[in-house]
């Protein structure tokens, strides 16, 4: 089920009414789980099974953690958990993947083997709902939080519709503590919840779908070379579109969640305004980022063996993080680039981190916009469909390459420079503030105006019920 | 037990929310009743968008030996579907799609081995020979798409969707949206620019069984019937090779392609008439300027006599058949008072052509 659907609407009106007029708390938690299963498998019954299985494998590998006597025990539970969720992962994600890179192996050997095509089906959401699942036994294991004795909350904490199928990825230790007790709700959390959900429906169904979407796929899509305003254009669309589908998501879900009584962190702090890479990846997934860096860099020692090694450390991170969003090694080199610049950040930082000039404002307003231009410029390959496309792209943005087509009209070039100023104005101005803080100092004018607004575009936009990007992930 | 699990609580803006939020609902009620009014006043009315999924809806109705209309809109405009049942003794499926190439949906049918029915296509040339990566062909493979994989929550919303279409005006997915809404403002674009000719404005109403009207307005000689007209011969003008690919090659390429089409769907009502099945192509109704214009690219003797001669399907060309040539006021639809008398004048043609 999608936000941006008139059944989410009926659905969410449904359950919140009868969530807050049953009195019970285990009855309401019943109900929340039963509408969680009901909204992911409206979208494919039969992967709602799978979903209830990873979470059940995971319930009881967390138990076997905690109650294990040993180290070595303990360590043999938790690798049991990762191997589970990494090969359900990795056999409905990268099968195909793998197969063909197997294949492609062997032909460099002088072997030559044609694996068979697996007809495997995605289940939506998947890589989502792994880390939540998985972030448990790890935590369970790291004795960050206890292991729960209740399958039916640690069911409801995996499953929590708002959060499913695209994040953010909320943490079992985050989220089991809110189903102790019943939620209460703070003057305003009810419309504050509503406001968020609206500016997170208006950010994925009127900027990204209708404003930008039409550009990046056009540019995205045209397989002869074109003119360089033109795959600009393109590729700011999507940096722009795939900023507010993914965002707007986790912005219905925190909203969503409030409007139930409980609390996610935010996911995106404006990614756009980042002083490098490093305050990018604070920015930007946060929920992702912070999953990898636990449970990934730390433990592979992170800083603490030298720079050669933290340098290593994080190209690993980022290979993984860029594998992570999808089957294809253009996701890899998406993931390397920033890890890259992650590691030449780090060096710079340390020849001349604490100089006075790097406070300057104009410098850092340089350094920022530095910063987004070489994130879009990765982010032609996350979204091109192969390397050559991905090439031609920037050969075109350089201005190199043949005389291209214009394909783009005017209009569209306005509309997505218009929205792109406006998104990179939005986060400098909201950079070292939250949207809490600046909503709070606004006149009550300016609010109604905005969420009024909001709306009205919503509805003369009438959505298109299209699939927000990250569902693929 | 570290901090980063201690209960974590959002800030809450500290403003009257209560008043806020019920301003803005009246606010936003206020405009979109504004809204409405507008389009009622353009000449708007509450009548359903013909989107995939109501397409689907009645693909999936298709039982093994119903009739059923494939084709482009002429078909979608121009047949009648009370009177088809009156005629032919049994009520057709409509599947007809605007803008579309409905090879794709023959194709679909043939390989349905359950189905051995009753196929009437309309066979306008230029569509059914567009190529794969050309919108016509892509409007049926959405359709498609969507019949083969569409979810419970999609079918929930199409049903909430119709029922808000039958009753508000401006919810004209292509007119009225936005991006519509957009797309009308002039700025002059690059002279390098190429973009596709625009699409006509909707000008039908649509009903849950897809029967489709030409509307009342539309059927008139005024500003939208003009706006109709206008737009005809860019979209039924081939687009220009692209200028990446040679001259020559586009030309190999395309060759290619129609010819395997001819095959394909010679191989297509092969397979249905296989089954004891029928297939049959009507050319619908085109007048004026359009006419001339697709007489000249695809003449009858061309491609339309070769799909009827080497698929062994029947073929009925209008204007072969004096009853058959109406007026099209927009050139390309017959009006939808015409388009009942002329589904009664091709009936016995039908039957004639199906045997029956």
């Amino acid at each position: 089920m999608l936000f941006n659907s008139l059944t989410f609407v009926v659905f969410f009106a449904i359950v919140l009414a009868g969530y807050w007029a049953i009195k019970s708390w285990q009855a309401r938690k019943n109900l929340l789980l039963v509408a969680s299963y009901i909204f992911y498998g409206a979208w494919n019954p039969p992967f709602a099974l799978l979903l209830f299985a990873t979470t059940a494998l995971d319930f009881l590998l967390g138990a076997q953690i905690a109650a294990a006597k040993n180290p070595s025990a303990r360590k043999a539970w938790m690798v049991a958990s990762v191997t589970s969720n990494l090969s359900m992962l990795g056999f409905f994600k990268y099968g195909n993947f793998l197969l063909e890179n197997f294949q492609w192996l062997l032909a460099r050997a002088g072997v030559a083997y044609q694996p068979p095509h697996l007809d495997i089906f995605l289940p939506i959401g998947i890589s989502f709902y792994t880390f939540h699942s998985l972030s448990y036994t790890l935590d369970v294991y790291r004795r960050v939080c206890e292991p729960t004795k209740s399958l039916r909350d640690f069911t409801l904490a995996v499953s929590f519709f708002p959060q499913l199928v695209a994040g953010p990825i909320v943490r079992a230790a985050d989220f089991l503590p809110q189903l102790v007790t019943a939620p209460s709700l703070r003057a305003g959390q009810f419309a504050w919840g509503l406001l968020l959900m609206t500016l997170g429906m208006f950010q994925k169904i009127v900027l990204a779908d209708t404003l930008l979407a039409t550009s990046a796929d056009a540019v995205f899509g045209y397989a002869g070379p074109l003119q360089t305003l033109d795959t600009w254009t393109g590729v700011l669309a999507f940096s722009g579109q795939i900023f507010f589908d993914f965002a707007g998501y986790s912005t219905c879900a925190i909203g969503a969640a409030l409007c139930l009584g409980f609390h996610l962190k935010d996911n995106f702090r404006s990614p756009y305004a980042a002083i490098g890479f490093s305050d990018f990846w604070r920015r930007w997934h946060i929920s992702l980022s912070t999953f990898l860096r636990d449970f990934l860099y730390i433990p592979l020692g992170g800083n603490r063996s030298g720079p050669a090694r933290a340098a290593i450390n994080l190209m690993i991170v980022m290979f993984i993080g860029g594998l992570w969003h999808g089957a294809a090694w253009t996701f890899v080199v998406w993931g390397l680039i920033h890890g890259i610049f992650l590691v030449i950040e780090r060096g710079l930082t340390a020849l001349c981190g604490d100089a006075a000039w790097t406070k300057n404002f104009v410098i850092k307003l340089l350094l920022g916009l530095g910063t987004y231009a070489v994130v879009c410029l990765a982010w032609v390959f996350f979204r091109a469909t192969n390397f050559t496309a991905a090439a031609h792209l920037l050969g075109s943005m350089a201005g190199a390459g043949p005389k291209g087509e214009a394909i783009l009209p005017t209009r569209e070039i306005l509309q997505v420079a218009l929205v792109t100023a406006g998104l990179l104005l939005a986060h400098w101005n909201l950079r070292d503030t939250s949207i809490e803080a600046v909503v709070a100092r606004m006149p009550r004018g300016l609010v109604i105006a905005l969420w009024t607004l909001m709306l009205s575009a919503i509805i003369l936009t009438q959505g298109n019920g299209n699939a927000f990007i990250y569902f693929q992930f | 037990m570290p901090s980063s699990i201690s209960s974590f609580e959002r800030t809450i803006p500290g403003l009257p929310w209560r008043s806020l939020a019920l301003m803005a609902a009246l606010l936003t009620l206020v405009a979109t009743v504004a809204w409405e009014i507008r389009a009622r006043t353009l000449g708007y009315t509450p009548v359903l968008n013909d989107t995939p999924d109501l397409w689907a809806d009645w693909r999936e109705r298709v039982k093994p030996d119903s009739i059923v209309i494939i084709g482009d809109s002429r078909a979608l405009f121009d047949t009648d579907l009370d009177a088809m049942e009156q005629g032919l003794g049994q009520r057709p499926v409509q599947l007809a799609l605007v803008g579309s190439c409905a090879y794709p949906i023959l194709e679909n049918l043939a390989n349905d081995e359950n189905f051995h029915g009753t196929v009437i296509s309309s066979l306008i040339p230029l569509m059914w020979l567009a190529p794969p990566p050309a919108p016509p062909y892509q409007n049926s493979l959405k359709a498609l798409k969507r019949y083969h994989s569409r979810n419970i929550a999609q079918r929930a919303s199409h049903h909430l969707g119709m029922f808000l279409e039958e009753h508000l005006a401006f919810m004209k997915q292509e007119d009225l949206t936005l991006e519509q809404l957009l797309k009308r403002v002039e700025i002059p674009d690059r002279p390098s620019f190429h973009g596709p000719p625009p699409l006509p404005p909707y000008f039908q109403a649509t009903e849950r069984d897809r029967r489709t009207r030409m509307t009342e307005t539309a059927a008139k000689p005024g500003p939208l019937q003009d706006r109709v007209k206008t737009g005809w011969l860019p979209l039924f003008t081939p687009p220009p090779p692209p200028s990446y690919v040679p001259p020559e090659a586009f030309a190999k390429f395309m060759g290619a392609t129609i010819e395997q089409r001819f095959a394909d769907t010679a191989a297509a009502v092969k397979k249905i008439q296989a089954r004891g099945g029928k297939v049959v192509f009507v050319r619908f109704p085109v007048v004026g300027p359009l006419k001339e214009h697709e007489d000249k690219l695809t003449p009858k003797a061309g491609p339309w006599t070769r799909i009827i001669n080497e698929s062994g399907a029947a073929g009925i060309y209008f204007s072969d058949y004096p009853e058959l040539i109406f007026d099209c006021p927009e050139w390309s639809h017959l009006s939808g008072t015409d388009s009942v008398e002329f589904t009664k004048r091709l009936v016995p043609h039908l039957k004639k052509a199906l045997g029956r």
